[in-house]
């Protein structure tokens, strides 16, 4: 009776329930509470409201920088400025310039809380309930919502941004919303959202290299008349994009050399290679090799940019490779019947892996990198991970970095007092997922693998518990932490370039393949031979063409195509509550 | 929809009981998709296959149950540095008290303010949490170390609230073993484990409700499946944890004499009468046995019933008063415009106005009420359902009779907190799912009941807190349970009571709305923002800072009386 009714309601409450989750995280500490004079995060989060409602724009990026500079590009000022105005005018106090500094009350809290919550709940849930909508729409709608339920209560994710206090979701979810677009055809608004996402937070650039490549890649696949076409508009909007973020900053709003300001702020060239214990590579291989001692700053930076530019190269190569072999050729008959390209391209499958090939290098490889950072690549990661099943290599692998990344983070959480916080969402979440490692019987090699790094972590916190570090090695336990998590990151990375070269493969293989995606089916929508590449790495055109729905070839790319064949039980349904 | 479903309240007979599991499964799948309550068509199956390599080890709970458990769980583990009230330090002062103190001293020791006033069950409670806090934190039993609040203290009582609550999901879970109906019954299990009111005076405000009603529910388990003597006695240990569930005794006493002390002719079974007294007797015994002996009864006594409190708590609990007090204040304002002539005004009365809400309320025009009126008026009312209760002592009617007796001290009696509504929701919770009569009072009485306890909770970071969780609640235990036993009302007059029902529910998001931003609104441009409410003694001479409040309290007062009178009317009126 009320069947359909009730249907409707389920993701509305799915998101609320989040947002209680979001919000009573929120009710714990957060960094550097109760602790003059610098405090954390979420000082420097405040003070910038403070200092962006109070100063002309052209002191934003010059102000005591001492003392929490503003070091985010201008979307995360505006941010601020629209935060401290709308603070302002409930209780002036919260950001009077320079007197408020350290402001510690129960309302000033509650009103930055408030700022995390409201921007996460406009820009990131949207963009996860419409990537679910548009990536995994041929699924059945429980398992839409269940893989909804697994994005909304991603334990890292609540964690830093509810918890220690940062705006993450927003960058990842301007970055998320450009993939949306971009499996919708909407590339325009796609290079917009993640000229947003650069605009936020200049950690998005971890995703640039994919991001600009698919786009490339698309463009190369379009062929030269049509690509160029694209390629053009694209430079466009996106250069203009950037214009309109900066425009405060250019003339004839301010000297051209006001620019640099920002610029500087952003990119910090000019500190270490990396500063607290992150586990990424360097801080991992520097217990045997000690690189400060061995190179110089610069050598060691210019190696760095190196070694990174090596991580994500292959998933650059993957993309452009596939966008070349894929290419329309150029129409020269039967011009009237196709007069549109198809919306969709082949390569779309690609992008999930190449956007985590590319910031898991940059994660592992690149300089002054922080430990919140592993959000970005785990952005892809959670993604990949809500379209597969239990079993999977894509799930045991998503599950381990998962809970390793919020492992990885456990100094900070500590720090900031986050402790019950920090069991109780791994436990809701893994319980929530049906996922147990030490409960499986039949073992196969990852989970083998997982089993001896939760064990591993587990025996890390009885030790932290039980022993208090020696005078002569203080920092015992955050290294042994970085030892654990690196391996798993590294991993991942690895794993995600097999992928991307075989996603690729399996696309390529399919032989006259640009003719099939030309010939329209009905419409304007284009039928396309869904693709399922078996354990030996064999392509096979299951010919589902009939499938009227041109999101298979996504579906393939979120799980389906996981390296095996697809388990035909009752229950590969997907990540599965019960199981 | 379904005029033949079976009572979910009333015990699965045994010999139907392969006809009860076939069922269960042949009905409509009635839980939505949600996380918490998504899984269960095939856990009874693998309930019955479950031959573990420790069977003695494994307890009889399926998958969704431990979900349900580990779930709720963590959640109530991200509450803990929420606000708690001064309970919490009342509880880590009885903590202290019963550590540090020989059991003499427990009911004179006057070093906090927050005296002992529980009665000696739940000071042996608390000398038992009393000896793992010592080695938690040796300061938490310190009886000096008043206010104390450091990480430790609220870490171990929460984890005591969290694990002494296990007592009612425990009690719950035995309501679905068994059950006549047990896919109804779950969700009402699951209702009652998850309610925001335990949630909100529990695990936020702090206190030991889940724990406690967890035994009362305990004991009408023993009634249901028919072990009254079990049941009696269990009542009995109850009462001495907490003396405010003597609003319920009637019910008791007079269920336990006629269907267990007296055959159906009336004549008395001596057995039986001795053995339930002897309960009784030994069980208050063990309680104020010590303190017979220390001759300290009446110290203990003056302790837990202190007769110097006003008519209404400082915020007036929704009852019957609430809108007599609110009907005079409305009277007062029409008097003093001289509009009506015949009513003289008490002046103390009008100085109660001003004082807002705090204190003894004197009424300014009706005449003043005493604590003897309130209490006739309730005996009154009680009188009238235990003569049903008497010729007629099945199960469901003692469940009734006992949710009324609980309503009606709530309705009348003298000083109530607005708490004690939990004794009218958690027992009318069992009833929801009997048909749609019960089920509208229960769902009139639960959202006006839980709304009544947001007040207990003013301070800003938990307002989304209390209300996102309710409004779950609501959806997940509301919808599926509407769903099964709705019925379209047959005549006219049904169908304006349920459309004007309909009207009152709606009304609470937009009185909530009113609530959120009354004091943004009200405030002078220059007044301090933040804690309004936080010293509710000190009016700063601004006659509306209690608007929403009074407010609050007369919205909730209509819905719970209504429900009262629904309860009543259902409950004389029909013949089962």
């Amino acid at each position: 009776m009320h069947q359909e009714n009730l249907k409707a309601w389920i993701v509305p409450s799915l998101v609320l329930a989040s947002i209680w989750v979001k919000w009573a995280v929120g009710l714990g500490s957060y960094s550097g509470q109760g602790t003059p004079p610098m405090y954390g995060d979420y000082e420097a989060q405040r003070h910038w409201m403070e200092l962006t409602i109070h100063l002309p724009t052209r002191r934003w990026y010059t102000y005591d920088l001492q003392y929490w500079g503003l070091d985010y590009p201008p979307l995360t000022a505006y941010v601020s400025w629209l935060c401290g105005i709308v603070g302002s005018w409930i209780d002036s106090s919260w950001f009077a310039l320079d007197k408020s500094r350290g402001i510690e009350s129960p309302g000033s809290k509650v009103f930055m809380r408030g700022t995390v919550l409201f921007f996460d709940t406009l820009v990131y849930v949207p963009a996860l309930v419409m990537f679910v909508r548009v990536w995994q729409g041929t699924r059945s709608s429980r398992t839409q919502n269940l893989a909804l339920v697994l994005l909304l209560l991603q334990p890292a994710l609540i964690l830093i941004d509810s918890g220690h206090f940062q705006y993450n979701s927003v960058m990842l979810g301007f970055t998320l919303l450009a993939m949306n677009f971009f499996a919708t055809g909407q590339d325009l608004l796609g290079a917009i959202c993640f000229t947003l996402s650069l605009g936020f937070k200049q950690m998005a650039l971890y995703y640039a290299p994919a991001i600009g490549t698919y786009l490339l890649a698309k463009c190369v696949y379009l062929g030269p008349r049509e690509g160029s076409k694209l390629f053009i508009r694209l430079g466009i909007v996106t250069v203009t994009s950037f214009l309109i973020l900066f425009l405060p900053f250019l003339p004839p709003f301010a000297p051209l050399s006001a620019v640099l300001d920002p610029i500087t702020r952003i990119f910090p060239f000019n500190r270490g290679l990396f500063e607290d214990k992150v586990a990424n590579f360097w801080c991992a291989t520097n217990v045997v090799l000690k690189w400060k001692l061995w190179a110089a700053q610069g050598a060691l930076i210019k190696l760095s940019t190196a070694l990174t530019a090596f991580g994500f190269l292959p998933a650059v190569m993957t993309l452009l490779y596939s966008g070349y072999k894929l290419r329309i050729e150029p129409v020269t008959q039967e011009a009237k019947t196709t007069p549109q390209p198809p919306k969709q391209t082949p390569i779309l499958p690609l992008l999930p892996y190449a956007l985590l090939t590319s910031s898991l290098s940059f994660f592992l490889f690149s300089f002054q990198v922080h430990e919140k950072t592993i959000l970005v690549p785990l952005l892809p990661m959670t993604l990949l991970l809500s379209g597969s099943s239990p079993g999977e290599l894509t799930f045991e692998l998503g599950m381990l970095m998962n809970n390793v990344a919020v492992f990885s983070m456990w100094p900070l959480l500590k720090r900031d007092g986050l402790g019950v916080q920090y069991i109780a969402l791994l436990v809701l979440w893994n319980r929530l997922l049906g996922y147990n490692p030490f409960r499986t019987t039949k073992r196969s090699l990852i989970q083998l693998a997982s089993l001896a790094v939760y064990t591993a972590c587990f025996a890390f916190h009885l030790a932290e518990l039980l022993i208090s570090p020696p005078a002569r090695l203080p920092d015992i336990f955050p290294v042994l932490n970085v030892l654990i998590s690196t391996p798993v990151f590294a991993l991942v990375w690895l794993w995600s370039i097999k992928r991307g070269i075989e996603v690729s493969w399996a696309l390529g293989g399919l032989g006259s393949r640009s003719k099939a995606t030309q010939k329209p089916a009905s419409g304007s929508i284009v039928a396309k031979p869904s693709v399922e590449v078996s354990a030996d790495g064999e392509a096979h055109n299951s010919s589902e063409s009939v499938l009227p729905r041109a999101s298979g070839m996504r579906t393939v790319s979120l799980g389906f195509a996981q390296g095996r064949r697809r388990k035909m039980s009752s229950r590969s349904g997907s990540v599965d509550i019960r199981s | 929809m379904s005029q033949t479903h079976l009572s979910p309240i009333a015990a699965r007979p045994p010999l139907s009981l392969a006809a009860g599991e076939k069922l269960a499964h042949s009905l409509p799948d009635s839980i939505p998709e949600d996380s918490a309550t998504a899984t269960k068509g095939s856990e009874d199956d693998a309930r019955a296959q479950k031959t573990g390599r420790f069977p003695w080890l494994e307890l009889d709970i399926t998958r969704t149950e431990w979900d349900i458990l580990i779930g709720s769980t963590c959640l109530k583990l991200l509450l803990f540095p929420a606000y708690r009230s001064t309970d919490f330090e009342v509880h880590r002062n009885w903590l202290a008290i019963t550590h540090s103190l020989p059991i003499s001293k427990w009911y004179y020791d006057t070093t906090s303010e927050w005296t002992l006033d529980y009665p000696p069950f739940f000071a042996y409670f608390e000398k038992l949490l009393s000896i793992p806090a010592y080695f938690v934190d040796p300061r938490i039993v310190d009886l000096n170390n008043l206010n104390y609040d450091a990480w430790s203290v609220v870490a171990y009582q929460r984890t005591t609230v969290i694990l002494t609550e296990l007592v009612l999901g425990a009690a719950v879970l035995r309501f679905v073993r068994g059950a006549e109906n047990p896919a109804m019954q779950r969700i009402i299990s699951a209702s009652l484990f998850l309610h925001p009111g335990f949630l909100i005076v529990d695990h936020i405000h702090f206190q030991y409700n889940g724990f406690m009603f967890g035994i009362l529910m305990w004991s009408l388990l023993m009634a249901r499946n028919d072990r009254k003597l079990l049941s009696g006695f269990l009542f009995a240990v109850l009462l001495n944890f907490k003396h405010i569930y003597l609003y319920l005794a009637p019910a008791y006493f007079i269920y336990l004499l006629r269907s267990y002390c007296l055959s159906p002719t009336y004549t008395l079974l001596p057995g039986r009468f001795l053995s339930l007294a002897n309960a009784v007797i030994l069980t208050f015994l063990a309680s104020l046995g010590p303190f017979l002996l220390m001759g300290q009864l009446p110290q203990l006594l003056s302790r837990l019933f202190p007769f110097t409190r006003g008519l209404n708590h400082a915020y007036w609990a929704p009852n019957f008063w609430a809108l007599v007090t609110a009907l005079d204040r409305i009277l007062l304002k029409v008097v003093s415009r001289g509009q009506l002539d015949g009513l003289s005004i008490n002046e103390s009365g009008v100085a109660s106005t001003s004082r807002g809400l705090v204190g003894d309320t004197v009424f300014a025009v009706l005449p003043t009420v005493q604590p003897i009126h309130t209490l006739a008026i309730t005996v009154a009312f009680q009188v009238i359902y235990m003569g049903k209760l008497w010729t007629n002592t099945s199960y469901k009617s003692f469940v009734t009779a006992l949710t009324l007796c609980g309503f009606t001290s709530y309705m009348f009696g003298w000083h109530v907190h607005e708490k004690a509504i939990l004794l009218v929701l958690v027992p009318l919770s069992l009833l929801a799912a009997e048909d749609n009569a019960y089920f509208r009072t229960f769902e009139i009485a639960s959202i006006a009941g839980i709304y009544s306890l947001f007040p207990l909770l003013f301070t800003p970071a938990e307002t989304l807190i209390k209300i996102v969780y309710s409004v779950l609640w609501a959806l997940f235990v509301l919808r599926p349970i509407h769903r099964q036993v709705y019925q379209f009302p047959r005549t006219v007059t049904f169908v304006v009571i349920d459309f004007l029902e309909r009207i009152y529910i709606m009304g609470f998001p937009l009185l909530q709305v009113f609530v959120t931003l009354f004091p943004l609104l009200a405030r002078g441009p220059a007044a301090a923002g933040g804690s309004e409410h936080a010293d509710r003694e000190e009016t700063r001479a601004s006659p509306l800072e209690f608007l929403p409040l009074m407010l609050t309290s007369v919205y909730c007062a209509v819905g719970l009386v209504w429900a009262f009178i629904r309860l009543s009317v259902i409950y004389l009126a029909r013949k089962d």
